[in-house]
């Protein structure tokens, strides 16, 4: 850090941020139900990112640039890279903004569940969790990959930030096979703070029992509209659209129409009105200013933008930094309740996307059930194509919770009239 | 001009020696990847400019086999007094307690290894750390203000360019390799809107090489632009089954998307893909010949030895039809008793090798792109793949496309649906092929994930092609 500060100062560089992350990973990869690598990974890196003021034009501007400082570098090496990055920083000619006033405080040890356990003991936990779901013979897990990481991080700026924390998590990824009636495979990812291991194994015993749902279906749904039941990270996807158009980068740039006050959703709603929060998941932004907790969405009624400092002083909002999870209040309808009429309940595609830009929706169906006729029948192929800007006032939210790391609200959402290709 | 290799690797070779010394001396194999990655990434859109450092890593990995397990482990520092703990990090990895009772741990043999030594790099002009930034962003707002000036209806036009240079050292008992390796990739957006819809069309470029590769950029502002505006108009897509003709760029995305992922032989060892059942037999027209190899074309995801130190190939995938082979990292032909054909590759030294693709392509045919659009009933020409995702175990196709134009009577009507997505199983739309045009082109611009991560540098492409096609 001495070098860093030493060659900004060399340099004449007023503004910065500090950046320095360690990241301890321990990585176990798994075919079947046997372990085939073990790895850990042990890397260091700090990015600086320096502020140059000049005028163009009669324009204030404020260029920035970002340089990578790697472990070893030597004192010569660190100015040379730093060098590079404020000599390109005065061609960046972006109007200028003040940096946010970060905070000084110590720095705030790991709060998560995995603190102070070694991460082979917790690998070793979570392990167990995934695979106790693995107790049939006709649907298993055919592979999984775990990451358990430890990593602090260190934020020093020149607008009085000096701020750290450790954070360990798992993240991982499995795959679900069934090799009967039909050879299908469902997959799946997960992330928690702590032990979280009787929902591992809850989730993973349900994607099990999807993917042997998918085994039984062997039609697509025959070409037309339907009415859609969206559930869990399909639902958080397509809530993203609310989350990427309230950006202030998106909206100083004219990418979105929102506006502090709107009824974003919509003036003609005749399903649920939403509410939404952004949630906090790093205790300070990359400004080293503390995060917090942001109403978004209030009865469909836009109460908040969000964003880093540049964006935001263009549009004289505050700075919020970046928010990666949301929450969202339940809605009063029982999921029993949201397909009791007609309807296509899509709970797998093979990657769903929502577009922020154009309000699209869609995917590739991996699961579906089709419920018509007092019948339910599983579906496979064919693929999904909507548009948020044609459902959003006819949303009707589950009353049924779905959590993960970034998302915490309703289930599910029946949404109408959406165009389906298949059989 | 050859790419030179990086200092910082150059220095810490003797080290590197030394480290292979005393991990071969206490493990049953042993390498070593170095790499040193550097580059730069320059953007300017009507409200922003950019200029900062690309993808970079510097550090190296470790791969060690005791007792037939294999153990991978990464770090970022190398200095003589680490190497003994670096030994033995590696000898804690091998014995960690991580495995609940009841599972097992997969056990292999050595890989079998010819002496190697090799150094190679690539050609450039011009190198683009030899030009100023401020010269580099003059260019790209020179074709921000062609873009935005062209009609008032357009939001934004975004002109980037990013560069990458890397050097490679890997070491094994019997392989001591070098290489050097630059390119460039850049990119032109326009975007227009529409009551609230924002419309984006897309035109890469991409190569090895430096910034004589820019110029391509050049020509592709105008018609950027004008399909940006033709999407102003577009209607929602008519689910159905149509006959199609993709351009190269879609022809490259289902190359790679929906056949490209099933032959990964990493997915053959996990029982993860149909291809296997499929050897030796047709799994498209007899007209399809497909590629993958970093020997197999120059383009972005060329190279001349792969991360786990097997040297690239030129691998043939289908032939006039019939699928061959698979494409393999070391650790998977160990497992399936096969040959490696070049593809074990990192996203950086902090990551785990995969099966990965790199050039993939279909040859070209001979027929002419006017040809095969007149011999068209009715039908819908794809342009601007925009994303697409992997199903190696159903062959289920899910692509993405901005743009389907409408042909009738074998002649474009200028009616334009938008977005569209092509499904499917894919050796019904392979063997539904009954046109390739005469020309192929390959395009680097992007990169592509295993799943949801892992990513690396990928080119794909083709020829045109003539295909029936569900799009929804």
């Amino acid at each position: 850090m001495e070098k860093i500060l030493s060659a900004l100062r060399a340099l004449g560089v007023e503004q910065y941020v500090i950046t320095e992350k360690h990241t301890d990973s321990l990585e176990c990869f798994y075919v079947k139900k046997n372990l085939d690598l073990t790895r850990r990974a042990d890397t260091a890196v700090t990015s600086v990112r320096v502020f140059r003021p000049f005028e163009k034009d009669g324009t204030k501007m404020l260029g920035e640039a970002e340089a990578t400082v790697r472990p070893g570098m030597s004192g010569a090496e660190v100015r040379a890279v730093l060098e590079r990055a404020w000599y390109a920083a005065q061609f960046v000619t972006n109007p200028w903004y003040p940096l946010p006033a970060g905070v000084k405080e110590s720095a705030r040890p790991d709060a998560g569940g995995f603190a102070g356990k070694p991460l082979a003991e917790s690998m070793k936990a979570m392990t167990e969790a995934l695979f106790a779901a693995d107790t049939a013979q006709d649907v298993f897990l055919n592979s999984a990959e775990l990451f358990m990481r430890r990593t602090a991080t260190r934020i020093i700026t020149s607008a009085g930030a000096d701020v750290g924390w450790e954070k360990t998590d798992v993240w991982g990824e499995y795959v679900c096979q069934c090799p009967a009636p039909v050879d299908v495979e469902t997959y799946h990812q997960f992330n928690y703070r702590g032990p979280e291991t009787a929902a591992l194994t809850a989730a993973a015993a349900h994607a099990l029992e999807m993917t042997k749902a998918r085994s039984r279906a062997v039609t697509a749904p025959k070409t037309g509209t339907y009415d859609l039941v969206l559930d869990r990270e399909q639902l958080r996807t397509l809530l993203g659209y609310y989350v990427d158009r309230a950006a202030a980068s998106m909206i100083y740039q004219k990418y979105s129409p929102f506006k502090l006050g709107d009824a974003v959703q919509g003036e003609n709603i005749t399903g649920d009105r939403l509410t939404m929060g952004l949630v906090a998941t790093e205790p300070y932004t990359g400004f080293g200013a503390p995060m917090a907790d942001l109403p978004l969405l209030d009865k469909g009624v836009l109460k908040a933008i969000h964003g880093g400092p540049r964006f935001a002083h263009y549009l004289g909002v505050a700075p919020t930094g970046e928010y990666r999870a949301v929450q969202v209040p339940t809605g009063d309808t029982p999921l029993e309740q949201l397909t009791a009429e007609p309807c296509l309940h899509a709970v797998s595609f093979s990657d769903f996307q929502m577009d922020p830009l154009s309000g699209h929706f869609g995917g590739e169906l991996r699961l579906g059930f089709l419920h018509e006729d007092g019948k339910v029948i599983p579906v496979t192929g064919g693929s999904v194509n909507g548009s948020i800007l044609d459902s959003q006032g006819h949303m009707r939210f589950s009353r049924e919770r779905f959590s993960t790391e970034n998302y915490d609200g309703p289930l599910a959402v029946r949404i109408g009239g959406v165009a389906v290709a298949g059989s | 001009m050859k790419v030179q290799p990086s200092a910082f690797i150059v220095e810490k070779r003797p080290l590197l020696l030394q480290l292979r010394d005393a991990l071969c001396a206490e493990f049953d194999y042993a390498s070593i990847l170095a790499e040193d990655t550097v580059g730069k990434y320059y953007r300017v859109s009507r409200h922003s400019v950019s200029a900062d450092e690309g993808d970079t890593a510097r550090g190296f990995v470790v791969k060690a086999l005791d007792k037939g397990r294999y153990a991978e482990y990464s770090f970022s520092v190398l200095t003589a007094e680490a190497i003994p703990e670096i030994v033995e990090a590696v000898r804690q990895l091998l014995a960690a307690d991580v495995r609940p009772a009841g599972l097992a741990a997969n056990t292999y043999d050595p890989p079998r290894e010819e002496p190697t030594v090799f150094s190679g790099a690539t050609d450039y002009e011009l190198d683009p750390a030899d030009c100023s930034d401020g010269e580099i962003l003059d260019r790209l707002t020179a074709l921000r203000d062609r873009g935005l000036a062209m009609d008032g209806a357009v939001l934004d036009f975004v002109a980037w360019m990013s560069w990458q240079r890397y050097t490679k050292l890997f070491l094994s008992r019997e392989k001591d390799m070098t290489q050097s390796v630059m390119y460039l990739t850049g990119g032109v957006t326009a975007a227009a809107m529409k009551d609230q819809e924002v419309k984006q069309a897309y035109l890469p470029c991409s190569g090895l090489g430096g910034m004589e590769l820019m110029a391509a950029m050049e020509e592709n502002v105008a018609p950027c632009v004008r399909t940006a505006l033709d999407l102003l108009h577009s209607e929602s897509m008519i689910p159905g089954t149509y006959e199609c003709i993709c351009d190269p760029e879609t022809t490259g995305m289902i190359v790679h998307e929906a056949f490209g992922h099933g032959v990964e032989m990493d997915m053959f060892v996990k029982d993860r893909a149909q291809a296997p059942q499929f050897i030796g037999k047709y799994v498209a027209s007899p007209l399809v010949t497909m590629h993958d190899g970093a020997s197999s074309a120059r383009q972005t995801a060329t190279y001349f030895f792969d991360d786990e130190g097997t040297l690239a190939h030129d691998t043939v995938v289908i032939d006039k039809g019939v699928l061959r082979t698979g494409i393999s990292d070391l650790q998977s032909a160990l497992a399936l008793g096969t040959e490696p054909t070049g593809n074990g590759r990192r996203e950086s030294f902090a990551r785990k090798a995969y099966t990965r693709m790199t050039n993939t392509w279909f040859e070209p045919g001979q027929d002419k792109l006017e040809d095969m659009i007149a011999s068209v009933k009715y039908g819908m020409y794809l342009q601007c793949p925009s994303s697409g995702m992997e199903d190696p175990k159903n062959w289920g196709i899910q692509c993405m496309v901005d743009i389907a134009r409408e042909i009738k009577d074998g002649k474009l009507t200028g009616r334009i649906f938008s977005p569209v997505v092509l499904t499917g199983y894919v050796p019904d739309l392979l063997r539904s092929i009954t046109a390739m045009s005469d020309g192929a082109e390959l395009s680097g611009s992007g990169f592509c994930g295993k799943g949801h991560k892992e990513w690396v540098k990928v080119s794909d492409g083709g020829p045109y092609i003539k295909a029936t096609i569900r799009l929804g």
